[in-house]
């Protein structure tokens, strides 16, 4: 507005508003003219006093002259009188009237002459008279002579009065000439005055319009100028105002307004200063300016600051040596004079301009640039209002941008929202169709059912029928077992006695029999052993059936065993004209475990069976070390053979292979099952092979011990007809109260003390059993649900053997440690909870997973034993399936041991309080001696380790752990109260990967963490991870004793870094930043250390940055050559140059490939 | 007039992805996978800005001026920001993660995206309120090398601070926020000491990888900027980055739900989209 209003006021005073000039000229013109007029009336005046002096002395020297006429006109008319008279000649009269003619016109010229002077014209008038007088006397004189009278004439001459007339003529002449001289002198020294003062006038009047022209040169000249200043003021004042013009930014602002003044003004050198609020002031742009100078000014400090502070402009007239020097690229110079001024607008001081000039300062330059200062003050704040309106705008933009975003995202989430709605809607319509679908068929399946339902009724009463039947049948057939035990030994003592007395007949002490009436006594005796042997054979079954044999487990010698059957059947053999013989392979252990009467019992059953169905050939018994600690017996003969189909049923009671055979060979077929039975309850089996015609094999195998417990599960052992369920309860107590294989060596048979599992009668894996895949043990009696799990199993990808007894199924678990279990709740001689408590209860068998299917409800007390699951049959395929997921998911993570390392009691009891979790099994241990020998004893699956130990510190304990090589290296959680330095965790760091700070949350992280370790497998771990650590294992010459230095603050890194390369060989030394990186170096250059061979850098650090610590190690000669990798996160070619002109030798992009990451080390080693 | 913008449209796509395309190239700022909108908007107020009428002239300065690039680069990257943003985030972070913070023996945070840094100091902040910055290292991560410079220089306009006191002491603030600033010249700047734990570092979600294990991570407001496929890739990394059971914040407007890794995190505050990563089941 300010520079608006100046123009204004300059064209306020127009030509025509008010006076033609300026007042100041004006004034002069005034004087001027004034002095002129007053010299010219003066001059005038002058001229006019000399001119009337002139007049005057004109008149009087005419006066006198005239005076002179008048005396001589007097004379001539006296000559002429006399002349007549003398004569009377009238031609002397001729003077005479002409005097008297021209006299009075002479006088009347006089007066007029004299005319101002009355004493004069008294005299001319007295004059007058005396010549009127003197003409009247001369006329009378004449008229008398003329008339003649000569004499009378001269007697009037000589009267004397023309004389007398004449002398006062004379006189008054004289009288007047006197007077008029006196007057002409006068007159004279008047004109004398006025020539004098009109030379003075003259010469004032010059001297003064010599002056005043002076003045007035000076004035316009003066004017010149200030008009002249004035227009170059307002020229540079529009330049300026076109150099700022359009101008918005400040820099570009301040640039222009120094080159326009430095070249407007001749400034050498400037500098412009913005204010930046609070008084300080910042340079904003330079002109020739030296940028080593100062780019604050502070208020009031120095010169701009005073200038600043007082809102005018300072000139310096003597400026220091160096305080604003001109620099160009030839040299410098100091400026000579200052001009510092404030560019204020509306009383406050917007920016600072500083001149510096060779040349004196000029007003003008003052004037320009206070004038200037003033718009570039309004620019600058018009150019900051702009840059911060810009700003706001921008802020403006940028937030509307990001509720934009905001609003997008909102959008694009509700749009997903709506898809997911839609989709939502879509099967809600789809599943509203299928209910309708449903409904139609559900009401056709309840027709279906009504009608089933009815069916059903009928199967029931059916069924009760039948279960009455099977009661019936059940107690019939305890009554038959009953029976038969009570008639076998009703029949046997009868037949005992009879045997015995046959017996004495036949041996005819007294000698009184005939050899005929011996042998029907030995006959007798015969039959009598016979019926015997088929009386036992049927009170053994029975008592096997009723589950009544007891079994003597005792050592028997094999050898014994073979000789007695030796000679048992080498005589029968020869007898019938057959071979015998036994053979012992070599590695048959020479002592069993087990009951040898029933071993005899067995191995009789199947040899006389083979003597009686072969008719020729031979029979042979071969014992041979079997599977997993078993003998086997194989009695072999080249009998009738059995064929397949039969092979079947040769096993079950009461019936042979053939009708036929029984009527042809005899016996009870009582024998087979009985030895099958025995077998089983031996813990061992029996198996055929056999071909028609050929021959037969009867393979017995029995394990190496049978344990003094295993006769009481085996004892109720039961085929078909069996009644489960009859003893149910004595099971656990005796299982759990026997003693755990305290005699026999380490071995999976042993641990339980439950046997061998009996092999199913369905294919399972038992025989072919593989490590790679986990293995299931399935106990189900029925065998199609059995199969059906087996399948299923498979399928899922596990092995799977198959159990049919509780029995069975715990020698199972307990041999094969499988990853699960599937137990059926109904089994012929236990209840599967008893099987589940069993399981859980033995330590070692506790953390398999149970999963109960079952057709009776007994979920709670299962899943209270800890079962993982209950399936009510029938089940459904996808149950089972479900339910396997869940026991694999559970098997996966398996049993755990932790080691707890903790001095305090009670905080070890508090961790093993939150640890003790589904299968966690938890040692504590007080101090590190202790836990080094627990850890050389067992594997651990993780540590929680406290630092503060009574023997040793737990870093120590860490240290002496990876010393040692026989001592696992599990992961180890630190969990400790005290705080830790960052060196310390960095030392913890390279043993543990997880360190926990005791505090509230502490315990909830504590068990996050053991949980986590827990279930991390090595095959979970990444496959790069896994990779490296495979990689990891071999040990490298290229890197054996090497020295490399690893640059890394990120501790999963440095974890991963070293153990690559510690396993290698290499010596891994950390440092967490750049700073720490040249430490490192520098102490390793030291004489005596080792030098690093070779640094692994990380690019973002703490502290110092990589590609900084890389530059600075550049920079020591000595370091020159050593290899630098840089690990980078950046992916991108530049990021990667930037590391290489660092000083890097190489790079490897993050994620690191451990491949590639150790071929760079490999090539970068120095060799 | 509407044809014409139909007609102009695809132009404008085409002169869009090449420009996104020619950056890529020269520069290697990979705006390739943002939010299209946002780029088209962008780009326009950079067009305005540098006088370019269209597009492929804007393209024309970029390639041949690396300053008008920088120009473009500060539109193209929208740093809005303020201190203790949406406090009830911050009161989430110190009810809910720092009681499980102060059992690590050392912490790393990682502020991606952190802009003109006020994020970072109002992290350092209240750590340091809670006595964990001494034991706490910030990553504070940007493309842009200009706000990074601002965001370490920690200094803002003093008419800004009112604002920020006042969202300080809604988060829960234990101390005043004037402790930790000197205001002069109209600038507050903030303390230096809240620096030493602060790593400033370049790094783009879009090409770079995972530098760190960190306890938390707080990316809030950048997201938006992403396409899906890119918010995927970012959330890729934190899942990475994060120790187990880490921290993961984003912004008010952003959801974790619909993203690939949605399954990784669990809801730890809905309300302030505080996450924490999952087991790796």
């Amino acid at each position: 507005m300010a520079e608006l209003a100046r123009p204004a006021e300059e064209y306020s005073g127009g030509p025509r508003a008010g006076a033609p000039l300026p007042p100041v000229p004006l004034l002069g013109f005034v004087i001027a003219t004034a002095a002129v007029i007053f010299i010219a009336v003066l001059t005038y005046r002058t001229l006019q006093t000399r001119s009337a002096a002139s007049a005057r002395v004109a008149r009087t020297i005419q006066v006198m002259d005239e005076l002179q006429a008048v005396l001589s006109f007097a004379k001539d008319t006296e000559t002429g009188q006399r002349g007549f008279l003398l004569t009377g000649e009238e031609s002397y009269l001729e003077p005479y009237t002409n005097a008297r003619v021209a006299l009075r016109p002479e006088i009347a010229r006089v007066r007029d002459l004299l005319v101002d002077d009355p004493v004069e014209q008294q005299r001319l008038d007295a004059l007058e008279e005396v010549i009127n007088a003197k003409l009247a006397e001369l006329e009378s004189t004449i008229v008398r002579r003329r008339s003649g009278d000569v004499a009378g004439a001269l007697g009037l001459v000589r009267t004397g009065r023309g004389k007398i007339y004449m002398e006062r003529i004379r006189a008054l002449v004289g009288q007047m000439e006197t007077t008029e001289r006196t007057a002409l002198s006068t007159r004279e020294r008047d004109w004398q005055n006025a020539e004098q003062l009109s030379s003075n006038v003259t010469f004032g009047g010059s001297a003064m319009l010599l002056l005043l022209i002076t003045a007035a040169a000076y004035m316009a000249s003066r004017d010149y100028r200030a008009r002249r200043i004035q227009a170059w003021l307002r020229l540079g004042q529009m330049a300026f105002t076109r150099s700022i013009q359009g101008e918005h930014r400040l820099e570009a602002l301040g640039e222009s307004v120094l080159a326009f003044l430095g070249h407007y003004l001749g400034a050498s050198v400037g500098a412009a200063y913005m204010a930046e609020g609070s008084g300080q002031f910042r340079r904003f742009a330079g002109y020739a300016l030296d940028n080593a100078d100062q780019e604050v000014i502070r208020p009031g400090e120095g010169l701009l600051g005073q200038a600043a502070k007082e809102h005018r402009p300072l000139h310096v007239k003597s400026v220091p040596p160096g305080y604003l020097p001109v620099v160009s690229a030839t040299g410098r110079a100091d400026a000579r004079e200052l001009l510092i001024a404030p560019a204020v607008a509306n009383g406050s001081v917007h920016a600072l301009l500083e001149l510096g000039f060779f040349r004196q300062i000029q007003p003008e330059d003052e004037e320009l640039l206070a004038r200037t200062s003033e718009a570039l003050a309004v620019a600058v704040r018009s150019s900051r209002d702009r840059t911060r309106l810009t700003e706001l705008l921008e802020e403006t933009q940028q937030q509307g941008e990001e509720l934009q975003m905001q609003q997008e995202e909102l959008r694009v989430n509700n749009e997903e929202l709506e898809v997911q709605s839609r989709t939502l809607k879509d099967s809600q319509a789809q599943l509203e169709s299928q209910q309708v679908e449903l409904e139609q068929s559900n009401s056709q399946l309840q027709q279906q059912t009504q009608i089933l339902e009815y069916q059903k009724d009928e199967l029931e009463s059916a069924q009760a029928i039948l279960a009455q039947r099977a009661a019936d049948l059940e107690r019939a057939n305890q009554y038959k077992s009953e029976f038969l035990a009570n008639m076998s030994h009703e029949l046997r003592t009868p037949l005992n006695s009879s045997l015995i007395l046959a017996k004495i007949l036949s041996e005819n002490r007294a000698g009184n029999l005939s050899p005929e009436q011996v042998r029907y006594a030995q006959t007798i005796s015969s039959a009598g052993n016979d019926l015997l042997t088929i009386i036992n054979d049927i009170l053994d079954l029975s008592k096997i059936e009723a589950g009544k044999v007891e079994l003597a487990v005792e050592t028997v010698a094999l050898s014994r065993v073979l000789d007695t059957l030796t000679k048992t059947f080498q005589p029968v053999a020869q007898q019938r004209g057959l071979g015998f013989s036994v053979s012992l392979a070599p590695g048959t252990p020479e002592r069993l475990q087990t009951d040898a009467q029933r071993l005899g019992q067995i191995l009789k059953n199947l040899i006389s069976n083979a003597l009686k169905f072969t008719e020729q050939g031979e029979v042979s018994v071969q014992v041979s070390p079997g599977a997993s600690h078993s003998v086997q017996f194989a009695v072999r003969d080249t009998g009738i053979g059995i064929s397949e189909h039969q092979q079947n049923i040769i096993f079950d009671a009461f019936r042979q292979a053939d009708g036929s055979t029984h009527r042809r060979y005899g016996g009870t077929g009582l024998g087979l099952t009985i030895s099958k039975d025995l077998a089983r309850l031996l813990g061992g089996e029996i198996q055929v092979a056999s071909i028609p015609g050929t021959g037969s094999v009867f393979t017995l195998t029995l394990p190496q011990s049978l344990s003094d417990a295993a006769a009481a599960p085996a004892a109720t052992i039961s085929g078909a007809v069996a009644s489960a369920g009859q003893t149910p309860r004595r099971l656990p107590a005796e299982i759990a109260g026997a003693p755990s294989a305290a005699a026999v060596p380490r071995q999976p048979t042993a641990l339980s003390g439950w046997g061998t599992p009996a092999p199913a009668s369905i294919e399972d894996d038992s025989l072919q059993l593989k490590a790679d895949s986990p293995l299931i043990v399935v106990v189900e009696d029925d065998a199609t649900f059995a199969t059906i799990l087996r399948d299923m199993t498979r399928e899922l990808g596990f092995q799977c053997v198959v159990a049919h007894t509780a029995a069975d199924g715990l020698a199972a678990v307990a041999t094969y440690r499988p990853k699960a279990v599937l137990l059926d709740m109904h089994l012929p001689d236990s209840s599967g909870l008893s099987v589940l408590d069993q399981l859980k209860r033995n330590p070692h068998l506790r953390h398999i997973p149970v999963h109960v299917v079952s057709v009776a409800d007994h979920s709670q007390e299962a899943l209270a034993l800890g079962a993982v699951g209950y399936a009510l049959k029938p089940v459904k395929r996808e149950e089972l399936v479900d339910g396997l997921r869940k026991l694999e998911a559970k098997f996966s993570a398996g049993l755990r041991r932790v080691l707890v390392v903790e001095d305090d009691e009670r905080q070890s009891d508090s961790i093993r309080e939150l640890l003790q979790i589904g299968d966690v099994q938890i040692t504590a241990s007080r101090n590190a001696a202790d836990a080094l020998q627990r850890l050389r004893e067992m594997t651990f699956d993780c540590i929680v380790l406290d630092l503060n130990l009574p023997d040793v510190s737990g870093y120590e304990l860490l240290q002496r752990m990876a010393e040692q090589d026989e001592v696992a290296f599990p992961p180890v959680i630190v969990y400790t109260g005290r705080s830790l330095t960052r060196d310390e965790e960095q030392a913890l760091r390279r043993f543990s990967r997880s360190i926990i700070i005791k505090d509230a949350r502490s315990p909830e992280r504590l068990l996050d963490e053991v949980t986590l370790f827990l279930h991390q497998v090595e095959s979970k771990l990444p496959l790069d991870r896994q990779r490296m650590l495979q990689t990891a294992r071999n040990r490298e010459a290229a890197l054996e004793d090497r020295r490399i230095l690893v640059v890394e603050d990120d501790v999963r890194n440095i974890f991963a870094l070293s153990s690559l390369l510690e396993p290698k060989g290499a010596v891994v030394q950390i440092a967490r930043n750049g700073r720490e990186a040249l430490e490192a170096l520098t102490a390793s250059s030291a004489r005596g250390a080792e030098p690093i061979d070779l640094v692994l850098m990380d690019i973002m650090m703490p502290e110092m940055d990589g590609l900084t610590a890389m530059r600075e190690i550049r920079k020591r000669p000595e370091w020159k050559k050593l290899p630098i990798i840089a690990l980078t996160a950046k992916a991108m070619r530049d990021d990667q140059e930037r590391c290489l002109a660092a000083g890097a030798s190489d790079y490897i992009a993050k994620p690191l490939d451990v491949e590639k990451l150790l071929s760079l080390v490999r090539v970068w080693m120095p060799k | 007039m509407d044809a014409e913008i139909e007609r102009a449209r695809p132009d404008n796509d085409i002169e869009q992805q090449l420009l996104i395309e020619a950056i890529f190239q020269k520069y290697h700022y990979d705006f390739r996978h943002y939010a299209a909108a946002t780029m088209k908007r962008r780009l326009t107020a950079a067009m305005v800005a540098l006088g370019s009428p269209t597009l492929s002239q804007l393209q024309d300065r970029i390639i041949h001026e690396p300053d008008a690039f920088g120009t473009v680069l500060d539109y193209l990257t929208v740093p809005v920001s303020e201190m203790f943003r949406d406090p009830g985030f911050f009161r989430s972070l110190r009810e809910k993660v720092v009681p499980v913070l102060r059992t690590y023996p050392s912490l790393k945070f990682w502020v991606a995206g952190c802009s003109t840094g006020e994020e970072v100091y109002s992290l350092a902040i209240l750590l340091r309120e809670e006595g964990l910055l001494q034991r706490t290292l910030i990553y504070a991560t940007d493309i842009n090398p200009q706000t990074l410079k601002k965001a370490e220089a920690g200094m803002y306009a003093v008419d800004r601070i009112a604002g920020f006191t006042e969202n300080h002491h809604k988060s829960g603030a234990r101390t005043s926020l004037s402790d930790y600033y000197t205001a002069a010249y109209g600038r507050a700047v903030f303390d230096k000491s809240l620096r030493e734990h602060v790593v400033f570092c370049d790094h783009s979600l879009a090409t770079d990888s995972v530098f760190a294990e960190v306890q938390v991570i707080s990316c809030r407001n950048v997201l938006i900027y992403f396409n899906r496929e890119l918010q995927d890739r970012a959330i890729g990394l934190f899942r990475e980055s994060l120790c187990h059971r880490g921290f993961l914040g984003i912004g008010a407007k952003e959801s974790l739900r619909f993203c690939a890794h949605a399954q990784a995190f669990t809801e730890l505050a809905r309300e302030d989209r505080l996450y924490q990563k999952r087991d790796p089941a």
